[in-house]
């Protein structure tokens, strides 16, 4: 049961060689269905396009099977956790650590940011009234940066080398020293692709935000998603370099033997410094988007403007501001003195009250309003609550003094699920509802998606209120058992319930999936009565979507021109659109880079040399085949 | 749906008594323990407000039959209301900010710094967290490992060092937690007031057998604690 | 309608310049790192590593080339190819120099015994030079690109989009080098 020999690899836990026979079943079925559907061509024109309403539904669906492995993991965990000195399948000590660091680095990386990013991919744009990102191409290139970080973070995995020192790498547990092997190799090489995706995708969304524009859309009349986006791009812009540079010192420690990190001449609190000063607006990063997911839709489904616009957006600004100075809450307990832990202690609580009034100003839009109750307004709803009790739990963990008892603990696990899952994946899935006419053009059925809510909010509250308790009565996080006489042993087998609850919600998505696309009929471009201009546009979006181009004069125009029952004007003074093409480059560099990843990972020098030559091709290639070049010599001849 | 979750907050949090970390046994944990009553009393003033606000607008304003195609009046905002949720919550954690930073201040000249914030006459025991155990050295020289042996209403200050990985000390009866880093000396102190065995862990991961890195406190009296202490 | 390839222009400067605060961050950091362990308590000292001849010889080469690249600069503005030609030629020289000395700084040092795992502070100061050096070959490579381009048929405005955007590449990684000559080289030095 624990473990099988497999030649040339040599012992393999049963769980990996479960999931080898898996995957190659599925990838089976998968080709099957594919071949006789007839859809090559359909994962052709996708993997080669740069169109961003493609992209972002890429990432959406690449992002639920990253949430697939990490959810499947999370059910191993509450499984191992169920009873006390339990002994489950092979998921204990070192498999144990494997599991949940996977778990949450996959959950943060690989599923809730790609979940954010392709909801920003789809509906930015259109919501600017803009025809594309401003770079098509290296918008393709993200893309597929994250597929590649993606498949090298979980090709750990499935040749058992998953990472095992915590979604953190502490080091100096994270170095060689202690964790021998190439397991948090592919940590780093798994974040460091995926991590430039995503910094050249917040420069894309910048770019977008601040060129194009449609001619009247100040930015004082961006709707709030676009202006969450903005301020998370430049929180990602800031943040991820950091982690970068991390990610490479952790490397150097690692592969070529130098000692950032380690006991005697390092300091591994440097680590914790750099890992939180990227950490900690990372959490914003993930927040911030979904914020600005629930103002539209509570503003679009209580048919009112949102309340206290300015005050939203300076709240947003205000809390990616105050993000960058809260680093060290993180790291209470590790000795830096009364004076710093006083500080960041009185800047975490300040962070409550932007944040405060936020969710004042959402209960104030429904006020006065019509509130219609659909999936998407559901999941909004649900939200509140649930953000604010782990916004209250995140002010009592900023109490310094206090947070000695809580740090480390299920009180914390309890806390960042309350902000991670109450905020971003419920803003995830209230994104998904509302914009998917605009990725399909079908909608999703409504009585499935409240199945959906209602199990998965009542199996999260399930989960992770009793964890609060656990960590009061002592139980500190990353531990694969407990023993009788710790008392937390209902608290636990609770929270399995709830797991599975949510674990089982999951599959009334993938009925509503199957059903959508297979029973109902297309529908128009405005399905929810919108207010904002991607409701403008067909289902799904096509590519240059707004031609001609809108005049906007006020914010939420489209509401108001349909209120007075006119179209909204058409502008004269359009700016030229970005360049789309159809290019395969994108997926051929992820490929290289994967070469390149595990040339590294396991050392293989020369692995790296053909990796590195390759890389450098592809620059070279890019620049003799740049899709300007017929564009700009059409301009030149006339 | 909000009120069952209020309800079983207020019913798991009122069979708190028995939590480990709300039933203090020393001078330290008592302090952490007020904090976090004090944190918890607030914090749910805002829930409170947050939660009624939030069920009596849905009652409310959630469309019916006729209001269906109703479209609301425009309104843009209040400036007083907007002041009103900026000012109070500032209000409130200015509250819990001077309780915290006192006892940050408090605790932390104990939990490292050099003077150590103890009265001179404290207990010294010297704790050194490796891999997966930990060692314990009394003043006279003797060892014990995974156990803690301390004598009642005596404060004992702990100097505290790793061998390897940074682990993390802590006792939730008798205080909060202190990380244990290779290379450096932190401290921590507090003053046991009730005789008992209470658990002791390794909280901040450290390796694959992170979970078995615990320990056993025995507060005893001051008498059984000297006999220990001179055994062999 | 505005001219395309202007605004396209516009948009792909704003981005590079975003890119640039990217690359800056990253710096920042490193010269954080190395501030953070320099000097190191066992091992070499930076006062006994650095010599200032080839700091002083390196700089020169490069911050010159910073100047030569301004003859390029004022040929794209009245597209003279000549003067396009004489400034990446020289500047591409002069950045090849530099390399050239880089390399032979580093092959020194390591040669000295002065290797990345002696200390903390040698392994922080191969990252942050080793970083830059790497971003000068890179510039080296995209000059020769750019070379290869000025003599192919492409349109004038792309190729002038293409120079312009390695200007700003090419002043940044010299902006680096000052900082790296202000903040690794000089306290131990004078």
């Amino acid at each position: 049961m624990n473990g099988m020999n497999v030649p040339f690899i040599g012992e393999v836990p049963s769980d990996i060689v479960v999931s080898w026979i898996v995957t190659i079943l599925l990838g089976a079925a998968l080709f099957w269905w594919l071949t006789t559907r007839r859809k090559w061509p359909l994962v052709w024109d996708y993997m080669t396009t740069t169109d961003n309403r493609k992209i972002g539904t890429m990432y959406i669906l690449l992002s639920m099977v990253f949430f697939i492995r990490g959810g499947i993991d999370a059910m191993f965990i509450r499984t191992q956790l169920a009873i006390p000195e339990n002994d489950f399948w092979v998921f204990q000590s070192q498999k144990y650590n494997e599991v949940f660091t996977t778990h949450g680095t996959v959950m943060i990386f690989f599923v809730s940011m790609p979940l954010l990013i392709g909801l920003m991919n789809i509906a930015v744009p259109l919501q600017l009234g803009a025809n594309d990102l401003a770079f098509p191409y290296l918008n393709a290139i993200s893309f597929w940066l994250f597929v590649a970080g993606g498949v090298i973070f979980n090709m750990a995995f499935f040749f058992n080398a998953a990472p095992n020192a915590g979604w953190t790498s502490y080091a100096p547990l994270a170095t060689d020293t202690f964790t021998t092997g190439p397991n948090n190799n592919y940590y780093i090489f798994g974040l460091q692709v995926s991590g430039l995706g995503t910094i050249f995708t917040a420069i894309n969304m910048i770019v977008t935000i601040f060129r194009l524009r449609a001619p009247g859309m100040k930015m004082t009349r961006m709707p709030l998603f676009s202006w969450a986006t903005l301020i998370t791009s430049f929180l990602i812009m800031i943040a991820f370099p950091v982690l970068t540079i991390a990610l490479l010192l952790l490397m150097f420690d690692r592969i070529y033997g130098t000692s950032f990190f380690l006991g005697e001449y390092g300091d591994p609190v440097y680590w914790q410094h750099l890992f939180w000063i990227f950490g900690h607006p990372e959490v914003y990063i993930l927040i911030l988007p979904a914020f600005g997911i629930f103002s539209d839709v509570i503003s679009t489904f209580s048919r009112k403007r949102v309340y206290g616009y300015t005050s939203m957006v300076v709240a947003i600004a205000l809390i990616g501001l105050l993000g960058f100075m809260v680093w060290a809450h993180h790291m209470f307990t590790v000795g830096l003195g009364a004076l710093a832990n006083s500080i960041f202690a009185i800047t975490t609580m300040l962070i409550a009250v932007p944040t405060g009034i936020k969710v004042f100003n959402w209960l104030f839009t429904m006020r006065k309003g019509v509130v219609r109750i659909t999936t998407p307004m559901l999941f909004s709803l649900g939200f509140i609550p649930t953000f604010v009790i782990g916004g209250v739990t995140g002010v009592m963990l900023a109490v310094a003094a206090a947070d000695y008892q809580y740090h480390d603990s299920y009180f914390v696990v309890a806390h960042f699920h309350y902000t991670m899952i109450g905020g971003t994946i419920l803003g995830a899935f209230a994104g998904i509802y509302y914009w998917y006419p605009k990725m399909t053009g079908k909608m999703l059925d409504e009585k499935l998606g409240k199945w959906h809510f209602w199990l998965f909010i009542i199996g999260f509250h399930l989960t992770f209120m009793p964890q609060h308790f656990a960590g009061l009565n002592g139980m500190p996080r990353r531990v694969y058992t407990y023993t009788w006489e710790d008392g937390v042993f209902l608290l636990n087998f609770v929270s399995t319930i709830g797991a599975f609850l949510m674990g089982a919600s999951m599959l009334f998505v993938a009925w509503n999936l199957y059903k959508t696309h297979r029973l109902t009929d297309p529908v128009g471009a405005d399905p929810w009565d919108g207010r904002t201009l991607e409701w403008t546009v067909g289902s799904p979006a096509p590519e240059h979507p707004f031609q001609p181009v809108p005049q906007i004069n006020s914010i939420d125009a489209y509401w108001y021109s349909k209120v007075e029952r006119k179209r909204l004007p058409e502008s004269e003074e359009a700016r030229p659109s970005p360049i789309a093409i159809q290019t395969v480059a994108p997926v051929l560099l992820a490929g290289v880079l994967i070469v390149m990843s595990v040339g590294f990972i396991y050392g293989w020098v020369w692995m790296q040399i053909i990796g590195g030559i390759a890389a450098l091709g592809f620059f070279i290639y890019r620049v003799f085949n740049d899709e300007r070049k017929a564009v700009y010599r059409k301009e030149e001849e006339s | 749906m909000n009120k069952r979750v209020l309800s079983f907050f207020v019913i798991a949090f009122l069979t708190g008594c028995q939590m480990r970390v709300l039933n203090p046994k020393s001078d330290t944990a008592d302090t952490l323990t007020n904090l976090i009553y004090l944190s918890f009393g607030i914090m749910m003033l805002v829930l409170i407000v947050v939660f009624v606000l939030f069920v009596y607008f849905l009652r409310k304003f959630r469309e019916r039959g006729k209001a269906k195609f109703n479209i609301p009046p425009d309104e843009k905002e209040n400036k007083w209301l907007e002041i009103t949720w900026t000012i109070v919550p500032v209000l409130l954690l200015a509250i819990l900010a001077v309780p915290t930073v006192k006892a940050t201040y408090d605790l932390t000249s104990k939990v490292s710094g050099s003077a150590g914030g103890s009265k001179g006459d404290a207990m010294i025991v010297e704790v050194v967290g490796q891999q997966y155990n930990w060692k314990f050295t009394y003043e006279n020289g003797k060892e014990s490992y995974d156990e803690l042996v301390l004598p009642v209403d005596q404060e004992v200050q702990f100097r505290l060092t790793s061998n390897d990985v940074i682990h993390s000390f802590w006792i939730p009866n008798l205080s909060g937690k202190i990380d244990v880093l290779p290379g450096e000396m932190t401290k921590l102190s507090f003053e046991p007031r009730e005789e008992g065995t209470y658990q002791g862990k390794c909280a901040e991961f450290c390796g694959a057998e992170h979970t078995l890195m615990r320990f056993e406190t025995k507060v005893m009296s001051q008498q059984s604690f000297e006999n220990w202490v001179q055994e062999e | 309608m505005k001219q395309t390839s202007e605004v396209l222009f516009n948009d792909k400067r704003l981005g590079f310049f975003l890119y640039l605060v990217v690359e800056a961050i990253m710096f920042a950091t490193l010269f954080a790192t190395y501030i953070l362990y320099t000097p190191s308590s066992r091992g070499a000292d930076p006062t006994e590593v650095y010599e200032l001849r080839t700091v002083i010889l390196t700089s020169v080469f490069l911050l010159s080339s910073s100047g030569t690249l301004l003859i390029a600069e004022s040929g794209l503005e009245n597209w003279n190819r000549l003067k396009i030609w004489i400034g990446l030629g020289t500047t591409f020289l002069l950045g090849s120099i530099f390399m050239g000395l880089e390399i032979h700084e580093f092959y020194k040092y390591w040669s000295e015994g002065y290797t990345l795992t002696m200390n903390n502070f040698l392994a922080s100061f191969y990252v942050l030079v080793g970083l830059h050096a790497s971003h000068v070959a890179f510039g080296l490579v995209w000059m020769i690109l750019l070379m290869v381009q000025l003599k192919q048929t492409m349109p004038k405005s792309l190729f002038k989009e293409k120079h312009k955007i390695f200007n700003y590449y090419w002043h940044f990684v010299d902006v680096i080098w000052v900082l790296i000559i202000l903040i690794v080289y000089a306290p131990y030095l004078f």
